[in-house]
């Protein structure tokens, strides 16, 4: 018995932290990047990144290249990371989601500028501005090439919002929700005459997107706490008005009820980016057809969207440019939008014919004619490498509010608190 | 005898190092390399700077790190003590005389090696508010539903009944190896002195099995303590409502892998260490206590 407590506890301790950290004293020697050997061009995406015939395209259009594709699954911005920490097997071409360009912005020294390997003014005006500012760093060097963006709409179901004494055609529920107050109105109109159908899906996923709506966030450009400001306090309040006149459905995205809640009508609404009508299309069995999609209410906003970058440690980072250049030009932003539903950032690609398409699953309408002016219009906003952290004990507060266990002014109280706390373990005033 | 050098023996020492090797590598080094990143800032790219006990001071003010350690030990009791208690009760009725006894005995171990992830969706699932299985058995019955995961303690139980339904059955097979051990002869003589099923289950079966409870007891807590895929999946990143199931590990989690703070999560796996050790010290007392009747 003695042994093999010892073997436990051992094995126990082992577990708790053995599986806990990656780390090592390799990771010490940052900015000295050895060069990948020349001949090969290591090129790292994660699934369904990039199109495939774009990729087999490019890869058949420099074959002196020999461009190496690894589609790199799981947590993609930690894999990267241990790899660039292990300062071996590193790609020369990268991709860099959406969500996690902010937080390597300071990490401007591990990319090649790309301005300084021919990313002109030229080139770059050929995708939306606000998206190649995502990745510029504050002193304007510029990381990576937008592969595509996540511009939002309402997606909607036109039998429920008729049925319900609301316009159904996308031009009328355009002209009629443009704030989101009309929205919540338009909501306790439905609820009305169909009292299982709720407007907001989720509150706390609309205050999100009405802080991607803004032009500031949670953080400045000088670093400085700005989430206890009007901007975001606004926000928190159309959030709390739509729970307030219980036309909040509390149906997270992707949740089971969600899933369920698509078809049977209790989930009429969906405000979310081009690639969520993937989600709706998976689950919606019954309500084909029936599905449109109108401009957002109180004006366009991004979710997502990711990026090509060229590491330091690039053998020939003029040669990846070009590889990089073909592979997001315009036409080939187009196809990969056919091949994946891969929303092009260049707004040249929007009269392609790929995109000109109608699809059914939206009885017929064209969803470019929504997403291609709201995607030319969305703010720019300074994101800080910390934004994603102070935003989480907002929705947890809001959260709290939503089931009725916080008030609204307790809640943004607690909320503000932990904020200035996270912040101020990392420095942020 | 001749005087052997310590290099004969190399035989038994090559035979002996994969075990010592592999956790040279993957158990020692990492624990060491955690010990010095507590004291650390590292965002994974820029080098590390010391900066001494500056994470554990943010450790003690950060109350949301106080409010994953009480989910933490609040969920551990919630799930350990159904789970060891169910675990004995289906072990002596197994121990009994039943037929099909290997087939139960299967059928309770599937739960512990089905695959967490696929579980905790389908226990998700089952606890969905508009669709989900229980609430459709509530509907039923006419009792109110409940909004399981949209409720601080809902997803407390949800995550339990998880658990629970995971390990019971592991249990039950150690316990039932633990009352298969348990000599004939100690039930025989209870039996002519007159003794009834339950005194005989509280002065016989329960001090013979201490030491098998013990080993079910500490591994519960090792592993209780440490409860991560169950909420993750669950409700999430965040935990959940009032972050209702963020537990300590996933707190860990959070801070180094979705907000890239190595320093300040490497500070948090430390107080999950010492936590551990302190509940498994405070088994041990309780439990293991060389106690004579």
């Amino acid at each position: 018995m003695d042994l093999s407590r010892r073997t436990l506890l051992a094995g126990g301790l082992a577990a708790v932290i053995g599986g806990t950290v990656v780390a090592c004293s390799s990771g010490m020697d940052t900015g000295s990047a050895k060069k990948n050997a020349t001949g090969n061009l290591a090129l790292w995406c994660w699934p369904g990144g990039l199109g495939k015939s774009v990729l087999d395209d490019t890869i058949a259009h420099f074959p002196d290249q020999h461009i190496k594709f690894s589609e790199v699954g799981g947590d993609f911005k930690q894999k990267l990371l241990t790899t660039f920490s292990g300062g071996t097997s590193i790609p020369d071409i990268t991709g860099i989601k959406g969500e996690d360009i902010a937080s390597l912005l300071p990490q401007a020294s591990r990319f090649v500028d790309l301005k300084t390997i021919g990313a002109d003014d030229a080139f770059l005006g050929q995708y939306l501005e606000w998206k190649v500012k995502q990745a510029t760093t504050l002193d304007g060097k510029v990381l990576g090439i937008p592969i595509d963006i996540g511009p939002t709409a309402l997606f909607y179901r036109e039998d429920v919002f008729t049925a319900g004494g609301l316009p159904g055609d996308p031009a009328a529920v355009g002209a009629q929700m443009k704030s989101w107050d009309d929205f919540l109105q338009a909501g306790v109109e439905l609820k009305a005459k169909n009292p299982k159908a709720f407007i907001v899906a989720d509150a706390v996923d609309m205050y999100g997107t009405i802080v991607n709506q803004g032009t500031s966030r949670y953080i400045d450009k000088d670093n400085k706490f700005i989430g206890d400001q009007d901007h975001i306090r606004k926000a928190w309040d159309t959030a709390v008005k739509a729970i307030t006149l219980k036309v909040d459905g509390k149906n997270l995205g992707g949740t089971n009820d969600w899933n369920a809640g698509l078809d049977q009508g209790t989930v009429p609404t969906v405000v979310g980016a081009a690639w969520v009508a993937l989600d709706i299309k998976a689950a919606a069995k019954t309500s084909v057809g029936k599905w449109r999609v109108a401009p957002t209410p109180g004006g366009p906003a991004n979710f997502g969207g990711s990026f090509l970058a060229i590491t330091k440690n690039a053998a020939d980072p003029k040669a990846a440019f070009e590889v990089i250049k073909y592979m997001l030009s315009p036409d080939n932003e187009a196809k990969a939008f056919a091949d994946a539903q891969i929303f092009p950032a260049t707004p040249a690609a929007y009269d392609k014919p790929q995109l000109k398409a109608a699809d059914p699953f939206f009885g017929g309408q064209v969803p470019i004619d929504v997403f291609g002016p709201a995607a030319k219009d969305i703010p720019i906003a300074y994101e800080a490498p910390l934004d994603a952290a102070i935003a989480v004990p907002f929705t947890d507060a809001l959260k709290l509010v939503q089931v009725g266990k916080k008030t609204s002014d307790a809640a943004w109280a607690e909320a503000i608190e932990k904020a200035k706390q996270i912040g101020k373990r990392q420095g942020v005033q | 005898m001749t005087k052997r050098g310590i290099l004969s023996y190399w035989r038994f020492y090559l035979a002996l190092s994969p075990f010592y090797i592999l956790f040279l590598i993957f158990g020692l080094y990492p624990m060491a390399s955690t010990i010095l990143l507590g004291f650390q800032k590292w965002d994974g790219f820029s080098p590390r700077t010391f900066v001494g006990l500056q994470n554990f001071a943010f450790l003690i003010e950060d109350s949301t790190f106080w409010l994953a350690l009480k989910n933490t030990v609040v969920l551990f009791f919630m799930s350990t003590v159904p789970t060891l208690a169910i675990a004995l009760v289906l072990a002596v009725m197994l121990n009994s005389a039943v037929r099909f006894s290997s087939v139960y005995r299967i059928a309770y171990f599937i739960p512990n090696i089905t695959s967490l992830v696929a579980a905790a969706i389908f226990f998700a699932a089952v606890f969905s508010t508009n669709f989900g299985l229980i609430n459709s058995g509530l509907r039923a019955l006419g009792i109110e539903t409940q909004d399981w995961l949209g409720q601080p303690w809902g997803i407390k139980i949800a995550i339990s009944t998880m658990i629970v339904w995971q390990w019971a059955g592991y249990n039950t097979i150690i316990y039932l190896a633990g009352l298969q051990a348990i000599p004939r002869e100690q039930y025989e003589a209870a039996k002519v002195d007159g003794a009834g099923a339950t005194r005989t289950f509280f002065s016989i079966t329960l001090p013979q099995l201490r030491p098998v409870v013990l080993f079910t007891v500490v591994t519960a807590t090792i592993g209780g303590l440490q409860t991560f895929t169950e909420p993750q999946v669950m409700v999430g990143n965040s935990g959940g409502v009032g972050q209702s199931g963020l537990t300590i590990v996933m707190y860990f989690y959070q801070q180094a892998f979705l907000n890239n703070d190595y320093g300040y999560a490497a500070a948090i796996a430390l107080s999950i260490f010492m936590l551990v050790l302190l509940f498994t010290a405070i088994n041990w007392k309780l439990v293991g206590g060389r106690g004579k009747q």
